[in-house]
Formats: structure tokens, sequence, C-alpha cells
């Protein structure tokens, strides 16, 4: 019994990390229409941000995943400004193209500085927690716990604030947006700040249980797209709830059937989940 | 207060507006009449800054809006109430009216004050201030648009079509709130098919077709006036 409650905390960090990055691309999409290949690539910033933070500059956790939060929210913002504001007037395809461009740039670029070697980040919370016989490493449960007050004050801060609304509002009718004067560009680049926090915070949160590496945000990605097309595309709560139906499936996919088969499962799903309701889970209707 | 001198708007190839000129004086209600397609909502937007005027220059209490964003349009003080209405529908009634007060933000005494005028002016909101804006009737819905459209505290507001899809008693009310609102100081500039319950709140009108405004006058001159009655009011 230990083993199957063993999986659901498995699956819990998973889907928590997935969701974390899935959240930053379902925001993005939901109110620009942009899907941002890029994403993956600033959850590999912000984990190198973190690593370079803790490790050469030799600063606490909590103080390097603060300030990866604020480096890859001013990347985001950047590639908002320099490279998605541009282009909004451009064929849709142009999106797609300049953001596998950013990806491609970013990883580049940390790959240039620290090359392509894989990198251990160390968590101060090694410890293991045991409930009767349930182990849960406390990085496992910082993980968990991390996501779930991320979310909270996300959907605060959309719900109760007049800056948050703004984003929502976006969201429900563009043109409803401009007639009361939401300024577009401050949304964007918000939009994109809060992706990019939400991705260095996924990094940070996973990183010491896992390596950094210049590609470690392909999978991720990957997941992610999955996640956001299966919960809804655009959709806060599917993203969340995606997130934590492809953890789960992994965690328990991988060890009932195979580690080796973790990612089939995730587009099996995804395939599954799309025949039977194809606009996804929490959408009323196909985007 | 606000004039328009020879303002064309294409789409592509399309000629959307062609050499406008119009003035609308403080604390006037004009009317612009029209069929569907005579340039009308096009006019409106390009007003709110959501189309670019490609010629000619529109002014608006002594300011150039050539080129302004809609943010600083709204900023400037004119508001579009838009055809459709253009809601947030699974807002609250009461957080849409209150992100029409978005250009005024920082002033949230000022705009509690205001939303409870809101509520004076339409009753209704208040019992449905909770409810989603999507889940509402179009009545309903059209004084949320209003309402909204007046939470930004506008000095001229533009209604594009507001008694579309409502049933007559409906439309009654709304002009009768289109003239309490104008009336108490609120400049109108009023797109509307119902030609005569429009002309009747009027102090003047524009008629305009095929992106072309070709007629002009004041209330008794286009009552009075024969192609408009034929055209318009069908009598």
């Amino acid at each position: 019994m230990n083993l199957f409650f063993q999986q659901i905390i498995n699956g819990m960090t998973l889907g928590s990390i997935y969701g974390l990055v899935a959240l930053g691309l379902t925001l993005v999409y939901g109110i620009l229409h942009i899907p941002n290949f890029a994403h993956g690539a600033l959850y590999m910033v912000g984990a190198f941000m973190t690593y370079f933070l803790m490790v050469d500059i030799g600063a606490h956790y909590w103080v390097a995943m603060a300030g990866s939060a604020i480096i890859v929210a001013i990347v985001a913002v950047l590639s908002e400004r320099l490279v998605f504001h541009p282009l909004r007037n451009s064929p849709p395809i142009h999106d797609k193209i300049a953001a596998i461009g950013i990806l491609l740039f970013l990883e580049a670029l940390v790959q240039m500085i620290w090359g392509a070697d894989f990198r251990r980040i160390s968590s101060p919370y090694t410890g293991i927690l045991n409930f009767d016989g349930l182990i849960i490493p406390e990085q496992r449960l910082l993980i968990i716990v991390g996501a779930f007050v991320l979310v909270a004050a996300l959907q605060l801060f959309l719900r109760k604030t007049m800056t948050g609304a703004t984003i929502i509002a976006m969201a429900q009718n563009r043109d409803g947006a401009f007639l009361v004067g939401i300024d577009a560009n401050r949304v964007a680049m918000m939009t994109f700040a809060i992706s990019g926090i939400l991705a260095a915070f996924a990094a940070t949160l996973y990183a010491p249980i896992n390596l950094v590496y210049p590609a470690m945000g392909h999978v991720v990605i990957m997941k992610a797209f999955v996640i956001i097309i299966l919960g809804g595309m655009g959709s806060i709560p599917g993203a969340i709830v995606g997130g934590m139906i492809i953890g789960f499936a992994e965690a328990f996919g991988g060890f009932y059937i195979s580690t080796s088969y973790k990612d089939i499962i995730a587009f099996g799903l995804l395939v599954v989940i799309l025949s039977i309701r194809p606009q996804g889970l929490f959408t009323k209707g196909a985007h | 207060m606000l004039q328009l001198k020879n303002v064309d708007v294409c789409y592509g190839s399309f000629k959307a507006l062609n050499e406008i000129s119009m003035t609308v004086n403080s604390g006037e209600l004009v009317v612009l009449l029209g069929a569907n397609g005579a340039g009308k909502s096009s006019l409106f937007n390009t007003l709110s800054g959501l189309n670019k005027p490609t010629a000619g220059d529109i002014e608006f209490e002594g300011k150039r809006l050539n080129g302004l964003r809609p943010s600083a349009i709204v900023d400037a003080g004119i508001v579009q109430c838009a055809e459709g209405r253009k809601l947030f529908p699974q807002m609250s009634v009461q957080q849409n009216l209150m992100l029409g007060a978005y250009v005024h933000r920082r002033d949230k005494q000022g705009n509690r004050r205001r939303y409870k005028e809101i509520l004076e002016m339409f009753p209704i909101l208040e019992e449905k201030a909770e409810q989603p804006a999507g889940s509402l009737s179009g009545g309903q819905q059209q004084m949320v648009a209003i309402g909204r459209a007046m939470m930004s505290r506008p000095r001229l507001l533009m209604l594009d079509e507001p008694s579309l899809g409502l049933a007559p008693l409906i439309v009654r009310q709304m002009f009768q709130t289109i003239q309490q609102i104008n009336s108490l100081g609120t400049t109108v500039l009023l797109a509307e098919q119902n030609a005569f319950a429009a002309l009747k709140i009027a102090s003047r009108a524009y008629v305009m077709e095929n992106g072309r405004l070709v007629m002009e006058g004041d209330r008794e001159a286009m009552l009075g006036n024969e192609k408009v009655r034929e055209a318009y009011i069908g009598a």
C-alpha cells in the first residue's frame, strides 16, 4: 500500500512541475495566442540562473530562486518586446518560427557559457520524512507545497487585483479590453513576465532532484504542450489539472508498467482524451 | 469638441471611410444614421483607435488623436460602447463595471461613487452584480455595456447600435437612459438604425452611405426630410 502512496507523491511532484510550466504557457497562449515554444528554454535558463547564483555567487537557495525568477522574467519580457511584439500583425506562422528561434538562441547561449555538461544543484532540504513507512524527501514536499502556494498566489492576483483582472479581460474579449482602455502592451509584458517567473520557480524547485543541462527544457515543454492541449488551450484550471493527470499517469505508468514507457503514456493519454473531448477538458468550445 | 477633417480609412484596397468631415459640439447628442455596412462601426472604431486613418485629421478638445492607442483615447475621454457589447462574459457584472474604470484605477473612492451612480441608473444590475455578465439577458447585457462605458467617465460617449436585438419595451428604456446620460452632461454620438427613436432624442444627425457622409442636419430638418423618412424611418 505504501508503494501506491509513494506513487501518489511522485505523481504530485511531477504534476506540480508540469502544471507550473504549463500555466505559464497557457497564460501566454490564452492572451496573445502565441504558442511559445521558447517556454522550455525559459525553464532551462531558470535552472541555470539558480545554478549560477548558488554555485558561482554562493547565494542561498531561496535568494537564488528569487534572483532566477527576476532574470527569467526580464528575459521573457525582452523576448516579447524584441521578437513577438514586432510580429503582432504578421501571419501566425511567424510567431512560431520566432519562438523556435528564441529557443535555439537561448540554448546555444547557455551552452556557450556553461558547456553541455550535466550539472547538479544541491538543495538545503535534503532530509527525508518518514510517515509510517511512507517516505517523502523534503525537496519533493517543497515542490508540492511550493506549486500549491504559487498557483494560489496566481489565482489571488488574477481574481482580486485590477492588474490581474486586465489579464483575464484580455483573454475573454480582446476588443472589449481595448475599449475600456486596457493597455495591450502592458498586459503582454506582464503575462510574459509571469510565465517566466513560473518557469524559473518550477526549474529551481525541480533542479535539485534532477540534472541541469542545456537541453533540459525539451521534454518539459513537450509535456507542457500536451497538458495545455489536454486541459484546453488557454485554460488555467486545465493547465493545473492536466499537469496532475500527466504527472500521475507517468508516476503510476512508470511504476506499474515500465519507466521506459512513461513518455509514451503522456502522449497516449493525449490521444485518448482528445478522441473523447477534442476541445480539451476545460474549454466550452474548440479554440 | 470633436472634429474630423477628410478622414479616410482603408482595409487593404477597400476604402471603408471616404473623406469623412464632421463635428460634434460639447453637450450635443448627435445621431449617425446609415444602413448595415455604411461605415458607422468603422468610424467608431477609428475614433476609438482600433482602426488607423490613412488620411485626414481627428481632433478632440484640441488634441490630435491620429495614431493614438485605444488606451490613450479612453484616457483622453472618448469611450465606445460597441455593437455586440464586447463584455467579459465569464466575469461578474461588478467586475465588468469596475474594469470600465480602468483608466481611473487609482481613484478608488471616485470609482466607488461612480459605481453607485451606475447602479442607480440601472437598478437591476445591483441584483445581478455577482452573476457572470454572459448569463444576463440581452437588455441587461446592454445595460452592463453602457454602465461599463460610463465608468470610464467619458466626455464623449459613442454608442454603436445599442437597441440592436432588444425588445421594444427595453429599447424605449434604453433611449430614455441615453437621453438621461446626455442631459447629465455627457456628449453622445449615437449610431442607430432605429432612426425615428434616435432622431427624437437627437440634437443633430448625419447620414452615412458607402463610407461617406451624405447628409447633415438638425433634428427637425432630418425628421422632415423626405429622403430620410423614406430610407430610414419608413414613412
